[in-house]
C-alpha cells in the first residue's frame, strides 16, 4: 500500500465546506481517497456524511473548498457532468425508477455510458451490445429472474440491489454508496456485502455504512467524520482503537 | 407626473386585488401542495353571486353573502372532491380543479349568459376621491384597494395573533407533527381552503363592480394570477405580494407608454432602420400591455427560476 | 410487444378509414378531418404528459403556431413559389420544434405545477401579442390562404384534404409509436420516473426535457398545419386557452396511460361536438363534467379502463360480469338524461328567447319546449322528473360499482377497471 501515496488519488476534497444559511453542516474536509481501496465514511448521526456525498456528486456545490477525480476539478459541476468524468453514486432512501422495468433501469445507465444518450433514431431492441451489457449487470446483482418485472414490485433488499447496479452501469471508475446496507437483516447485509466487494473489483469505492463488521470486512480505510470535519483516517483496526475517535463517537453507541 | 402619479395609484390598486386573490392560491399551495386551478373562477363566482344578490338586497348584502357563499362552495371541493383524487398525486389534484374551473366557467355562461352583466357599485361609492391636474380619481379604486389592505390586517392577525392562526402555520411546516399534538389538521385544511376561496370570492364581489363582469373574468385574471405566484415563488405570501405588485405597476404604466423597440434603436441612431422593419420592431408598449405580465415572468425565470422569494428546488 | 390482435384491429381500422369516408357526406368528411386532427394534437400533447410527465397547459402556442407556419407557406406557394402543397406540413413542424425549443427551455426550468403555469402563461404570451402583428399572425383578422394544385392535385374538394391530413397523421402517429422504442423513448420515461436519478447517470435532464418539449411541439404545429391546409385560414383564437383546454380534455379522457388513449378522447370529443353543436349551447359544460366524473372515478380514462379489460381477459367472467356492467351503464344513462334534462332546462330558462316570453307573459311563467315536449317551470313535475332520474340512476350506479369490485376482488385484483392504482401520469408536483 504504501507505494499508492505517490499516486494520484482517485478523489481528492481539499478545505471543502457547505453552509445552509448560518450553519455550517461541512468544516473543511480534506480527504484523499487512493486508486483501487475501499474506503468508509463513519460518524454518529447528523456528522453530514450524506451532505458531503451531495458536495462530491454534484447535488449541490460546496460552500468554498475544491474536489478532484483524479486530478480534475468536479467542484460544483452538474451531477451528469460528474458522472461523465467518471463517479457514480447510489442513495441512501432507494432511488429508482419505480414504473420502469428491472432491466430497464439498468439499461439507461448502460445507454449513457455507450453515448447513445439521446438516441432517437435507432430502436432500442437492435443494441445488442447495449443489451448483453444491461443483462451482465443484471446477473452480477443477482436480478435475472426479476429483469421484466416493475422495480416498484421488487422487496426491499433487491431494490437495494438494484441501486447499486445502476452505479455500476455507466462504467464509473469511482463508486460511492450512501449506506447500502441501511435497513437490511443480517443475512441480507451479508449477501450485500459480497455483492458489494464481488462488483467493485478493480475500482474505488467510497461509502458511508454505519454497520461497523460491514466497514471490518469490507474496507481498507475509515474515516470518521464529526460534526463537518474529518476526526481521523485510518485502518478500520486502528481506528478502532483510537481513543478519540472511540470518545467522540464509537464510545456512545458501542457502550 | 400627472401620469406618474394616476398610473402609481392604478397600479397598486391594481396589484392589491391581484394578492387578494394569489394570497389565496399561495396559501393553499404552501399548505396543502395543491395548486386550485379553479382559484380565479372562485374570483369570478364572487362577482357573479354578489351581482345575484345585489340585484334584490343591495350592494352592502351581496359582497358579505358573496365571499361566504364561495367559502362554503371551497369547502365542499377541499372535503368532498380533492381527497378522492389525492392518493393518484398533486398532478391529478391539479387536473381535477383545471376541470371544475371549467364547469364552473360554464355553469356561469348557462345561468348568466355568455356576455358581461350589469355588476354596478352603488351611487354612494361613485365619486371622486380627489383630482390631481385636473382629472378626478374614482374613489372606488382606492376603495378596493382598501378592502384588500383591511382583509390582509385581518389575515395577518388571524395568522399571527390566534390559536388557529398558530396551528394553520404549524400545519404548514409540518402536517403530521401538527396532527400528532392532537389539532384536526383536515378540518384546519378545509378551513384554509375555504378561507382562500372566500378571500378570491371577496376579491371578485369588490372588483366586479368597477371592472366588467363577465365569464371570461375568471381565467382572464387567472393567468395574471399564475403569473404572479411563478414570479413571486409559490407558497411565499411576501414573494405574492412583491409580485402583485410589480404586475400592477408595469401594467399599469404600460398602458399609457407609447415606447417600440424601433424608439429604443432610436437612441442609437437606428429608429429608421427599426421602422422599415416594422412588426414586433413598431410595435408600442401601450398596446402589448396584456403581454408585459408574461414577458416580465420569462424574464425572472431566467434569472431567478425560484421566483422572487421563492425556494429554489 | 404488439400482438397479431393488435394489428389486425389496427389494419381494420385503417381499411375503414381509407374506404369508407368517399361514400360520406362532405359534413362527415369535414367532421373525420378535424378527428384525425385532434387526434394527432393529443398524441403529440401525450407525449409530454404521458411518456415524460409534464403536464402543460400551453399546447396551443405549438398548435397555432404550426398553423400560421403553413399559412405563410401556401400564400408563398400561392404568390409563385414552386413548393409541393402535399409536403407543406412540413413548415408546420420546422416552426413547431423551433418555437418548442424556446418556449421548452423556459418551461422545464421548472417542474411539476409550476411547469404547467408557464406553459399556460407562454401561450397566453402569444394569445395577447398574436392580435398586435400584423405581418406574421395578420391582426385580428388573421391570416388567410387558398390550397394550390400539385402535380395534378387539385386539393380543391374535401376527400382530398382528407386524403393528405389522413397520409400525415399515419406517418406522425407511426413515428411517435416508434419514438416509445427508441433509447431516448426510454430515457423519456425514466424522466418521468425519476428525475433526479436520470441526472445521476450522467444525463442533462434538462436537454433531454426541452428535447421531448420540442418533439411535442413539433408533431403538434404538424397537426395545426394540417387545420390550416383544411381551414385555409386562421386567426390569433387558435392560441387561446379553451383549444389548450381541449387536448388536456381529450387526452385525460381517453387515457393518457395508453398509447392509444389519447385518440379515443379526441376522436370521441370530436365526433360529439360535430353531433351534438347545433342541438345544445351547452357541450363545453357536458366535457367538463365527463372530464371531471373521470378524474374522479377512472383516473387512467377510457383507454385504461380498456386495457385493464384486455390484460385480464382470462379472469373475466363474461356471465357473471354482464349484468352489473349493463346495470351500471342503465344507471349511467338515467343520471345522464337527468343531468341533461336539468342543464337544458336551465339553459332555456335563463336563456335570452326565455326572457322575452317572461316579461310579454300575460300571468306566470310560460312554458318551454325541449326534447319536443312542452313543459310547465312551476310544476313540480319538471323538476321531479330530473332528480328521480338522477337518484334511481345513482342508486342502480352504487349498486353495480359495489359488485364490479367484489368481482374483481375475487379474483384478486383489488386494483379493478374503476379507480386503478395505476400511478398518477403527473410529473413531481
Amino acid at each position: 500500500m504504501s507505494a499508492t501515496r505517490t499516486e494520484l488519488p482517485a478523489l481528492h476534497l481539499a478545505g471543502v465546506t457547505k453552509s445552509f444559511g448560518p450553519i455550517e453542516v461541512i468544516q473543511g474536509v480534506d480527504l484523499d481517497i487512493r486508486p483501487g481501496e475501499r474506503h468508509a465514511v463513519i460518524g454518529p448521526n447528523g456528522a453530514g456524511k450524506s451532505t458531503l456525498f451531495n458536495l462530491i456528486s454534484g447535488m449541490f456545490p460546496p460552500s468554498s473548498g475544491e474536489i478532484l477525480l483524479d486530478g480534475q476539478g468536479i467542484t460544483g459541476l452538474s451531477p451528469h457532468r460528474i458522472n461523465r468524468a467518471g463517479l457514480a453514486r447510489s442513495f441512501q432512501i432507494t432511488n429508482i425508477f419505480h414504473r420502469l422495468s428491472v432491466f430497464e433501469n439498468l439499461r439507461i445507465g448502460v445507454l449513457a455510458r455507450h453515448g447513445v444518450r439521446y438516441g432517437l433514431f435507432r430502436p432500442i431492441s437492435r443494441m445488442r451490445r447495449v443489451n448483453e451489457e444491461t443483462a451482465e449487470v443484471l446477473e452480477r446483482v443477482g436480478l435475472r429472474a426479476r429483469g421484466e418485472d416493475l422495480a416498484g414490485d421488487l422487496t426491499y433488499s433487491e431494490q437495494r440491489a438494484l441501486e447499486i447496479g445502476m452505479t455500476l452501469t455507466t462504467g464509473a471508475d469511482v463508486i460511492l454508496l450512501d449506506e447500502p446496507t441501511a435497513g437490511m437483516s443480517r443475512e441480507e447485509t451479508a449477501e450485500a456485502v459480497e455483492l458489494i466487494r464481488s462488483v467493485t473489483q478493480g475500482k474505488t469505492l467510497l461509502m458511508v455504512e454505519h454497520d461497523m463488521s460491514v466497514v471490518f470486512s469490507l474496507c481498507d480505510r475509515v474515516s470518521v467524520l464529526v460534526y463537518g470535519s474529518i476526526l481521523a483516517t485510518d485502518t478500520p483496526e486502528r481506528i478502532s482503537a483510537n481513543r478519540e475517535v472511540q470518545e467522540a463517537y464509537l464510545g456512545e453507541e458501542a457502550s | 407626473m400627472e401620469f406618474a402619479i394616476i398610473s402609481t395609484l392604478n397600479g397598486v390598486t391594481y396589484g392589491l386585488l391581484l394578492f387578494m386573490v394569489s394570497a389565496g392560491l399561495t396559501l393553499i399551495f404552501g399548505m396543502m401542495g395543491v395548486l386550485n386551478f379553479a382559484h380565479a373562477s372562485f374570483y369570478m363566482l364572487g362577482a357573479y353571486v354578489a351581482y345575484a344578490v345585489s340585484s334584490i338586497f343591495g350592494f352592502w348584502i351581496g359582497l358579505i353573502v358573496a365571499p361566504i357563499v364561495v367559502g362554503l362552495i371551497g369547502m365542499a371541493v377541499e372535503r368532498f372532491l380533492l381527497p378522492r383524487v389525492h392518493a393518484h398525486g398533486h398532478a391529478h389534484e391539479l387536473l381535477l380543479t383545471f376541470g371544475l374551473a371549467l364547469i364552473i366557467e360554464e355553469l356561469i355562461k348557462l345561468f348568466f349568459g355568455d356576455f358581461p352583466v350589469n355588476y354596478q357599485m352603488p351611487a354612494d361609492l361613485r365619486f371622486s376621491a380627489f383630482s390631481v391636474f385636473g382629472s378626478n380619481y374614482p374613489f372606488y379604486r382606492l376603495f378596493i384597494g382598501g378592502v384588500a389592505v383591511v382583509m390582509f390586517a385581518v389575515l395577518w392577525l388571524l395568522l399571527t395573533r390566534t390559536r388557529t392562526g398558530i396551528v394553520v402555520r404549524a400545519a404548514e411546516r409540518l402536517p403530521a407533527m401538527a396532527e400528532a399534538l392532537g389539532h384536526n389538521i383536515p378540518m384546519v385544511f378545509m378551513f384554509v381552503f375555504g378561507t382562500g376561496a372566500a378571500l378570491a370570492g371577496l376579491g371578485g364581489a369588490v372588483a366586479g363592480a368597477f371592472y366588467p363582469t363577465n365569464p371570461n373574468m375568471g381565467i382572464e385574471l387567472g393567468v395574471i394570477v399564475f403569473v404572479v405566484v411563478v414570479v413571486g415563488g409559490l407558497g411565499s405570501l411576501k414573494g405574492s405580494l412583491l409580485a402583485s405588485l410589480l404586475i400592477g405597476l408595469f401594467s399599469s404604466f404600460a398602458v399609457g407608454l407609447d415606447w417600440s423597440l424601433a424608439g429604443l434603436f432610436g437612441l442609437f441612431g437606428l429608429g429608421d432602420w427599426a421602422r422599415s422593419l416594422g412588426g414586433l420592431m413598431t410595435l408600442e408598449l401601450s398596446s402589448v400591455s396584456a403581454t408585459i405580465p408574461f414577458a416580465l415572468m420569462l424574464i425572472v425565470l431566467l434569472v431567478r427560476p425560484a421566483g422572487l422569494m421563492g425556494e429554489p428546488n | 410487444m404488439a400482438s397479431m390482435r393488435t394489428i389486425l384491429i389496427l389494419a381494420a381500422i385503417l381499411l375503414l378509414l381509407v374506404a369508407v369516408p368517399p361514400f360520406l357526406g362532405i359534413a362527415w368528411q369535414n367532421a373525420l378531418v378535424n378527428v384525425l386532427i385532434a387526434s394527432l394534437f393529443a398524441l403529440a400533447f401525450n407525449l409530454l404528459i404521458g411518456q415524460a410527465g409534464l403536464l402543460s397547459f400551453g399546447h396551443a402556442a405549438y398548435f397555432g403556431i404550426g398553423a400560421f407556419a403553413a399559412l405563410h407557406l401556401m400564400i408563398a406557394v400561392e404568390d409563385g413559389f414552386d413548393f409541393p402543397t402535399p409536403l407543406l406540413p412540413v413548415a408546420g413542424a420546422a416552426a413547431g420544434l423551433l418555437v418548442g425549443i424556446v418556449a421548452g427551455y423556459f418551461a422545464t426550468m421548472r417542474s411539476g405545477v409550476y411547469f404547467a403555469l408557464v406553459t399556460l402563461a407562454i401561450a397566453e404570451l402569444f394569445h395577447s401579442l398574436a392580435p398586435h402583428l400584423q405581418g406574421v399572425f395578420g391582426g385580428e383578422s388573421g391570416v388567410s390562404s387558398m390550397r394550390m394544385p400539385w402535380q395534378g392535385i387539385v386539393f380543391g374538394s374535401i376527400i382530398e384534404v382528407y386524403y393528405l391530413t389522413l397520409g400525415w397523421v399515419l406517418i406522425c402517429g407511426l413515428a411517435l409509436w416508434t419514438y416509445t422504442r427508441t433509447p431516448f423513448g426510454r430515457l423519456t420515461l425514466a424522466l418521468r420516473d425519476n428525475e433526479q436519478r436520470v441526472r445521476f447517470l450522467g444525463y442533462d435532464a434538462h436537454a433531454a426535457k426541452v428535447i421531448v418539449f420540442a418533439i411535442s411541439a413539433m408533431f403538434s404545429g404538424v397537426a395545426g398545419a394540417l387545420l390550416a391546409i383544411s381551414n385555409e385560414t386562421a386567426n390569433y383564437s387558435l392560441f387561446a386557452t379553451d383549444v389548450s383546454a381541449q387536448v388536456v380534455l381529450q387526452t385525460f379522457v381517453g387515457g393518457s396511460t395508453v398509447f392509444f388513449g389519447p385518440v379515443v378522447g379526441a376522436a370521441a370529443f370530436t365526433l360529439f361536438s360535430f353531433l351534438v353543436s347545433d342541438l345544445t349551447r351547452s357541450w363545453v359544460f357536458y366535457q367538463g363534467l365527463i372530464f371531471v366524473l373521470v378524474m374522479l372515478f377512472a383516473p387512467t380514462g377510457i383507454g385504461g379502463v380498456v386495457q385493464f379489460h384486455a390484460r385480464h381477459r382470462r379472469q373475466l367472467d363474461r356471465s357473471r360480469l354482464a349484468g352489473p356492467y349493463a346495470l351500471a351503464l342503465l344507471g349511467g344513462l338515467l343520471i345522464a338524461g337527468g343531468v341533461v334534462y336539468l342543464t337544458e332546462t336551465v339553459a332555456v330558462l335563463f336563456g335570452q328567447g326565455y326572457a322575452v316570453r317572461m316579461r310579454d307573459a300575460v300571468d306566470g311563467l310560460p312554458n318551454y319546449d325541449l326534447f319536443g315536449i312542452s313543459w310547465n317551470p312551476v310544476s313540480i313535475l319538471t323538476w321531479l322528473l330530473p332528480l328521480v332520474l338522477v337518484a334511481v340512476g345513482g342508486v342502480i350506479l352504487v349498486r353495480a360499482r359495489r359488485s364490479i369490485a367484489g368481482f374483481w376482488d375475487r379474483v384478486g385484483r383489488s386494483d379493478g377497471p374503476v379507480e386503478t392504482k395505476a400511478a398518477a401520469p403527473g410529473g413531481p408536483a
